[in-house]
């Protein structure tokens, strides 16, 4: 009984208070398929980065693609009705100048339409309305930006409406960080313009004041800018904490809130190796413990034979992380628990976990389709969607 | 805009002494083969151009292109101390006004150009070299701007006007350099350290910050007039001059003859792009040469098979933004090219040397992987590209009958 008790009190106390795994992950030993339920067709462009706001999804599109001797570059924003499985074509934007379009993205009432251009660096912006017409409202070019936005994070904070820009570096001109207040979209100021990355700033995560940076070969670096306790604003970032994830190459973040729990423990990172379009590509998911963001380290990573990861979507509320990974299709993780424990037969020698030992990779699609090289994925409203840059745009099922 | 000044100025100076140069016309390898006997130093230059006209057909999306240039313009001097203990070269390079567009040049690519020949920088090469004997051991040491020892000769230096695909393969150049070079008997082995950063413009200087993070070596040896050569290099991120790009290692082997009149030469060269000792993408390259003279006349004729990457392209399609985004390309292209060249000896006139030539390409270039970004029929319109030269050589004054080697190199 002397021992017995404690031993219940124990269990009793777990239960209570809970903790990160106190609903089951989704365990698989064979990874689920993710159907094609619906195909856009896309084959004069190359198809890129995607957004999905309610009914309508945005697609944009890269480089040069040439069919039939008629070449056609990367300047088109694509518009489509996903209301039903079946993605249909109802308007396409182009945009001038452009040979690639660097993302999309809208803001979060979902008024307007964000579009960050290259290889001449721009900042589009269109009123959504009508999210089948968008409406030129500005588009912004200044020296910080032009030479090229690679990407386009827009995101709150503290009220106000920000687009952060990965401006490319060119020449002897080093990458930076951009950050443009859009909260009056038809009058963008630029509050933040600082170098940053070797040699790539690639990509930003924005959520609850707290800005975490992809900076390529330098890692991960974590900032406050209001969020974080730490007097850090978005025009004044407090660095709070950095990280070189194994490999380097950081491409691009994603910061998981477990909603069960609340837990903010693990931030995603992609590295992106250097591949060949649209037919190889290398880089691992890596795990990184945020918990103290002074002092971030990582715990655990995926890798997929053959195939490197590019950008991330979320089903929160399940906690699966969705990860195109180019001629690999997608791949679902199941990301919620504990992903720095593990035995040690699903630890690599480095002793971080190996989330494919631990069996976390629950889906991978488009089942049955071939060759794919899926560029970006969409979790939203319980609906998945992939951009393909040989195939479109897919929406494909989610796990069941 | 000082820079450009200067060697406008040193270029006007030198031209004007071309004519007046001495009986050491001949620019070896930039090592004056003959030796001074005079008492004090000798200061010797030269200036060079190409008059060239060029059809591509398709250049670009089924189009035809017809453009003319003033190519390969350059002035040369050189001092010399008696028994070239001490020599001191320069070359200017004036491309950056005459090519800034770049030259077309299908399946040539490099410093942001593509299908066309990157002008080179306006300091082509400024060195400075001493010379040291040891019984029978000549060694050497040269510091300055220049031709790093790697690879075959120049393009510059041999009987083609058009490069070939694998210049970027198969030499490594205008970088900020000291090399040690020793010689015995048959025997040459060069080495050297260098900035991995390619130039970035026409007027651009070596990032002095990054000297130091490359290294070549090359071994040469040498029986009658047969010459054998072997070259291995690693070059740090030469493509993002900021470094964090991926680094290059690099081997060439070669083989050359030169005779009363008549030039072969045979190499093959790999680059493989990486970082440490994980492999990304590797570029193969083997190219025969050979020209003959015939009276007056030169017939050369070249047949090369090269692999390029592509890379995104800008609004310009002859151009890519550098650095490329990421550290991915858009696929391989694997180039067959076939280059014939028929030149003819003009008189002098004056003490200004004149040749005139044509020279006929065909280039077949063909995607290494399936499906691909860049399919070479759908970009060009055809499978097969022709190029057609016409075009005149003018010298005055000492001349490059071979670039690339300094000192107990040459």
């Amino acid at each position: 009984m002397t021992t017995l008790r404690p031993t219940i009190l124990l269990f009793a106390l777990t239960v209570a208070c809970g903790g990160d795994n106190s609903i089951d992950p989704i365990i698989n030993d064979t990874p689920f398929d993710l159907a094609p339920l619906g195909q856009g067709v896309v084959n004069d462009r190359f198809t890129a980065e995607l957004w999905v706001n309610g009914n309508t999804a945005y697609t944009t599109t890269w480089g040069t693609r040439t069919v039939n001797n008629v070449q056609a570059r990367g300047d088109a924003v694509k518009i489509w009705d996903v209301s039903n499985a079946q993605p249909v074509l109802v308007d396409s934007l182009i945009i001038p100048g452009a040979t690639t379009l660097g993302d999309v993205q809208t803001t979060p009432d979902g008024k307007y339409l964000v579009v960050a251009t290259e290889s001449a660096g721009s900042m589009v912006i269109f009123d959504l309305t009508n999210p089948r017409k968008p409406a030129l409202v500005t588009r912004f070019v200044n020296t910080d930006i032009a030479n090229g936005v690679h990407t386009s994070e827009v995101q709150s904070v503290n009220g106000r409406v920000y687009a952060f820009l990965c401006i490319d570096p060119r020449g002897s001109e080093k990458a930076r960080l951009v950050i443009m207040d859009i909260t009056d979209p038809a009058s963008p100021s630029m509050v933040f313009s600082q170098i940053m990355g070797t040699p790539f700033v690639h990509d930003v995560f924005v959520r609850d004041g707290i800005l975490m940076a992809a900076l390529w070969n330098e890692g991960i670096a974590i900032f406050d800018i209001g969020g974080g306790g730490h007097g850090g604003s978005v025009s004044a970032p407090v660095r709070l904490g950095a990280l070189i994830t194994v490999g380097g190459k950081a491409h691009n973040i994603f910061w998981y809130r477990d909603p069960s729990t609340g837990s903010k423990r693990y931030a995603f990172v992609g590295e992106e190796g250097p591949g060949s379009v649209p037919t190889s590509s290398v880089g691992d998911v890596h795990v990184v413990d945020v918990s103290d963001m002074t002092n971030p380290h990582e715990v655990a990573f995926f890798n997929l034979p053959g195939a490197g990861v590019h950008n991330f979507s979320a089903d929160e509320d399940r906690g699966v992380l969705y990860a195109a990974f180019y001629n690999g299709g997608v791949r679902g993780l199941n990301i919620r628990g504990d992903l720095g424990e593990c035995a040690s037969n699903q630890q690599a020698p480095d002793g971080r976990c190996d989330l494919a030992k631990m069996n976390r990779d629950v889906a991978k699609g488009p089942a049955g389709v071939s060759p794919v090289f899926v560029w970006g994925v969409h979790y939203t409203g319980g609906k998945l969607y992939a951009s393909d840059m040989l195939n479109g745009l897919w929406r494909l099922s989610s796990i069941p | 805009m000082q820079l450009r000044a200067s060697a406008a100025l040193f270029s006007l100076v030198a031209a004007l002494t071309a004519s007046k140069a001495t009986a050491q016309d001949e620019h070896a390898g930039h090592d004056m083969s003959t030796d001074s006997t005079a008492g004090g130093p000798i200061v010797t230059a030269g200036a060079s151009g190409i008059l060239l006209g060029t059809v591509v057909k398709p250049g670009i999306n089924n189009r035809t292109l017809a453009e003319g240039y003033l190519t390969q313009p350059m002035v040369m001097a050189m001092l010399m101390t008696p028994r070239r203990r001490f020599v001191a070269q320069l070359t200017l390079n004036f491309e950056g006004s005459t090519l800034d567009r770049g030259e077309l040049n299908a399946g040539v690519h490099g410093e942001g150009y593509v299908d066309r020949r990157h002008p080179h920088t306006l300091v082509h090469e400024l060195v400075a070299t001493g010379n040291f004997t040891f019984r029978e051991v000549r060694m050497s040491l040269t510091a300055g701007k220049g031709f790093v020892p790697f690879g075959t000769d120049d393009p510059m230096s041999r009987p083609f006007v058009k490069y070939p695909v694998n210049h970027h393969l198969a030499q490594i150049l205008e970088r900020g350099l000291i090399t040690a070079a020793i010689a015995a008997g048959p025997l040459m082995l060069e080495t050297a350290t260098f900035n991995g950063d390619e130039p970035e413009d026409p007027y651009d200087l070596p990032n002095w910050d990054r000297f130091g993070d490359s290294w070549s070596a090359r071994l040469t040896a040498r029986a009658g007039e047969i010459e054998i050569q072997g070259s291995a290099a690693r070059v740090e991120s030469p493509e993002f001059a900021q470094g964090g790009g991926l680094d290059h290692r690099k081997l060439s082997l070669s083989a050359r003859f030169e005779s009363k009149g008549s030039y072969a030469l045979t190499e093959w060269a790999r680059t493989r792009e990486g970082e440490g000792n994980t492999t990304a993408f590797t570029f193969n390259s083997a190219l025969v040469e050979g020209s003959v003279a015939v009276g007056r006349f030169t017939i050369g004729a070249r047949a090369e098979r090269t692999e390029r990457p592509e890379e995104e392209r800008a609004l310009n399609a002859f151009r890519t933004p550098r650095p490329h985004s990421d550290l991915g390309i858009i696929g391989i292209t694997r180039w067959n090219v076939l280059t014939m060249n028929v030149g003819a000896a003009l008189p002098s006139y004056r003490k200004i040397r004149t040749s005139t030539f044509m020279e006929i390409s065909s280039q077949k270039p063909v995607a290494t992987a399936s499906p691909a970004v860049f399919i070479p029929h759908e970009f060009y319109g055809k499978s097969r590209l022709w190029s057609f030269s016409l075009g005149a050589r003018l010298g005055a004054g000492m001349k490059h009958s071979r670039m690339g080697r300094y000192g107990a190199g040459a």
